[in-house]
């Protein structure tokens, strides 16, 4: 009785550190195939986002420095680039195109003058990225007055449906450089699914962002945060491209590596979940090496009595490996099992709830392999604990044993 | 078979006297050791035994005997006297300090411990007084455990287990666990158990130590009928002069030798 019950308690051990390794495993696939397809979906190869090295002065430090028009003087001290940095960098070569990132700002959006205002932000439509879509198409390079918005502005403007807000015109609002509203018109060309990742703004065509940034500014300035640089050739020599970039004095990156930091945190907690898993595992080898010597203690004279019969050492190690594998089988079994009926429900309560408006995102994914691969795990950790005690069992001698009693 | 002068040596040296060890040495000299081993009819032949313990007077001082096929064969002595050592010795569960033992013509020191291990398996059936039995298991499963270390299937175990209940009166108990038995037939699923794979030497050490006299006279009727009934070699280790007296030959050990 009281055996069996040690013998749960080390399988339980097991399940906890399996389950845990299971779910963060399960969670790890799950966001990180999420944000594969995402990032699959964001195209773009070729294009580099280009801004100027930016540079953290010393905060405590009391100098006075020179005014430079394209440094913005504030807390972050954010180097704008100008039109000489066009030039420049264009004379790096290999480039297709640069567009300029307009620094813009939109106050709201709404069906018409008379209805209901939203707050929204806008983004510069840079050619070439994609964006996943509900409903429509993407903007042009050539686009004057269409725009995306994303899903959830769908039934706030009063469509019907994604479908339905296809070529409608609606009203963008902004400030001029004078604080005073200006009203402009523009229809929907394509709806935006909701994503975590890229693009989570309304996008406007670079004609309207320039538009909208020269009213905003005094008409001439040429202050961007970034450059949009369009390559020739597609990724070749990314790192190469970069280190050119770099030498030149700017900070060039994809938005794969824009995107891929969420990548590093996400992988970050992952590793620190993994590793109480771990712990957890390391903990349940222990319970089973103690469990298994506490069996063979009291299964001496069993022991015993089987060798004087003829048992072979291979026999009596074999048994009490069989017993660590079955710990470790049903530890893991166990913990797997609970982990997919936890992440199912988890899935489903997530995709009802805060994971809504993420088409195609399920919180936890369970490839069959990796589980495969934690069973066979747990079933070998559990054989190399037995080990020790197994031993110990086909080692021991007949006549000491059955004086045991 | 053994040609007759040689067989006639060894009668006329033994009632000479003449110990076994010396007879094997005389037969040894004359270069018939090897034949000796390969066409004596003893199931079992000790030469010389010797067993010493670490910073221990000498628990065996050399003991020689020979155990024919079939025969019933009574260990005596107090206890430290070596008995338990001999009979150890005998079954293979322990080896000599130096000695030869011969079982049916082979040296067992020159066999491999798995060969051991198998003998012990396929040759040699044990009881003993605290029974050894698994509790919490059914007797079918106590007494087809020679079976199932040998490897043979569930089926045939099963079917020769109920056969070995049926001939130690306990066919009606296969489902019951062996905990729940009463001392006697505890000790009657021991026999089983001895029997089941069919051996050629029971080894019994004490097999009524545990029995109030009604049930050891029953236990130690009933191993002396199969026993007799079957061929087989027994192989008795006691201090009850009584019990010993119900076997064929009895072989009295007292400080390590026979007397």
């Amino acid at each position: 009785m009281r055996a069996k019950l040690r013998t749960l308690l080390t399988i339980g051990a097991v399940f906890i550190g399996v389950f845990a390794i299971s779910l963060t495993n399960g969670l790890g696939s799950g966001i990180r195939s999420y944000v594969n397809r995402q990032l699959g979906n964001l195209g773009a190869e070729n294009i580099l986002i280009v801004q100027a090295r930016q540079t953290f002065p010393n905060p405590v430090s009391q100098d006075v420095v020179e005014y430079d028009q394209n440094r913005q003087a504030g807390q972050f001290n954010v180097t704008f680039l100008g039109a000489d940095d066009i030039t420049k960098i264009r004379n790096i070569g290999g480039t297709k195109s640069i567009t300029p990132q307009f620094d813009f700002r939109i106050e709201y959006i709404a069906r018409d003058r008379n209805s209901k205002k939203y707050q929204a932000s806008a983004s510069q439509y840079v050619e070439g990225f994609r964006l996943e879509m509900a409903a429509g198409r993407l903007l042009t390079a050539t686009e004057q007055n269409g725009i995306t918005i994303p899903v959830r502005y769908v039934a706030p403007l009063g469509f019907s449906s994604a479908q339905d807000a296809i070529g409608k015109t609606v009203m963008l609002s902004y400030k001029d450089r004078s604080g005073l509203a200006q009203e402009r018109e523009v229809f929907i060309a394509g709806v935006q699914e909701q994503s975590l990742v890229g693009n989570v703004d309304m996008t406007v065509p670079v004609a309207l962002a320039e538009e909208i940034y020269r009213a905003q500014t005094d008409g001439a300035s040429e202050r961007y945060p970034a450059l949009f640089v369009q390559l020739e050739n597609a990724m070749a020599d990314l790192e190469q491209v970069k280190q050119k970039f770099s030498d030149a004095g700017y900070d060039a990156r994809t938005l794969e590596d824009q995107v891929g930091t969420i990548g590093t945190v996400i992988n970050t907690i992952l590793v620190v979940l993994n590793v109480f898993g771990a712990i957890a595992l390391l903990a349940a080898t222990f319970g089973i090496v103690n469990t298994l010597f506490m069996a063979v203690k009291e299964r001496t004279s069993e022991i015993g009595l089987m060798k004087a019969l003829g048992a072979t050492r291979g026999t009596i190690f074999a048994i009490f490996s069989a017993e660590a594998a079955s710990i470790g089988f049903w530890g893991s079994s166990l913990g797997i099992i609970a982990s997919i009926i936890v992440g199912t429900i988890a899935n489903r309560v997530a995709t009802n709830t805060f994971l809504k408006n993420f088409v195609g995102f399920d919180l936890l994914a369970f490839p069959v392999l990796p589980f495969l691969g934690i069973l066979a795990g747990g079933i070998i950790l559990a054989l190399i604990a037995g080990a020790l005690p197994s031993l110990r069992a086909s080692r021991l001698d007949p006549i000491q044993a059955l004086r045991y009693e | 078979m053994l040609p007759q002068e040689l067989i006639e040596y060894i009668h006329s040296s033994r009632a000479a006297g003449v110990t076994d060890a010396g007879i094997l040495h005389a037969l040894a000299d004359a270069g018939w050791a090897g034949a000796l081993m390969q066409l004596d009819d003893s199931v079992m032949r000790a030469v010389n035994l010797i067993k010493t313990y670490e910073g221990d007077t000498n628990a065996l001082n050399g003991v020689s005997l020979s155990i024919q096929r079939g025969e019933s064969v009574a260990i005596v002595g107090k206890s430290g006297s070596g008995k338990s050592t001999l009979m150890h010795i005998l079954a293979t569960l322990d080896k000599p300090t130096s000695g030869e033992l011969i079982i049916d013509g082979r040296a067992t020191s020159e066999l491999t411990r798995a060969d051991i291990d198998t003998l012990r398996n396929k040759k040699f059936g044990f009881v003993f007084q605290q029974f050894f039995l698994n509790g919490r298991n059914t007797c079918l499963d106590n007494v087809t455990l020679p079976l199932t270390i040998m490897g043979i299937s569930r089926g045939e175990r099963e079917q020769r287990g109920m056969e070995m209940l049926k001939a130690v009166g306990l066919e009606e108990k296969s489902k019951q666990r062996a905990g729940e038995l009463s001392g006697g037939q505890k000790q009657r699923l021991c026999i089983g158990r001895a029997l089941i794979s069919n051996p050629g030497v029971i080894f019994a050490d004490e097999p009524t130590g545990n029995l109030d006299s009604e049930n050891s006279a029953m236990i130690m009727a009933m191993v002396l009928e199969l026993q007799r009934s079957r061929g087989i070699t027994l192989i008795l280790v006691t201090h009850d002069a009584d019990l010993a007296a119900m076997c064929d030959r009895i072989i009295t050990i007292k400080d390590g030798h026979i007397v």
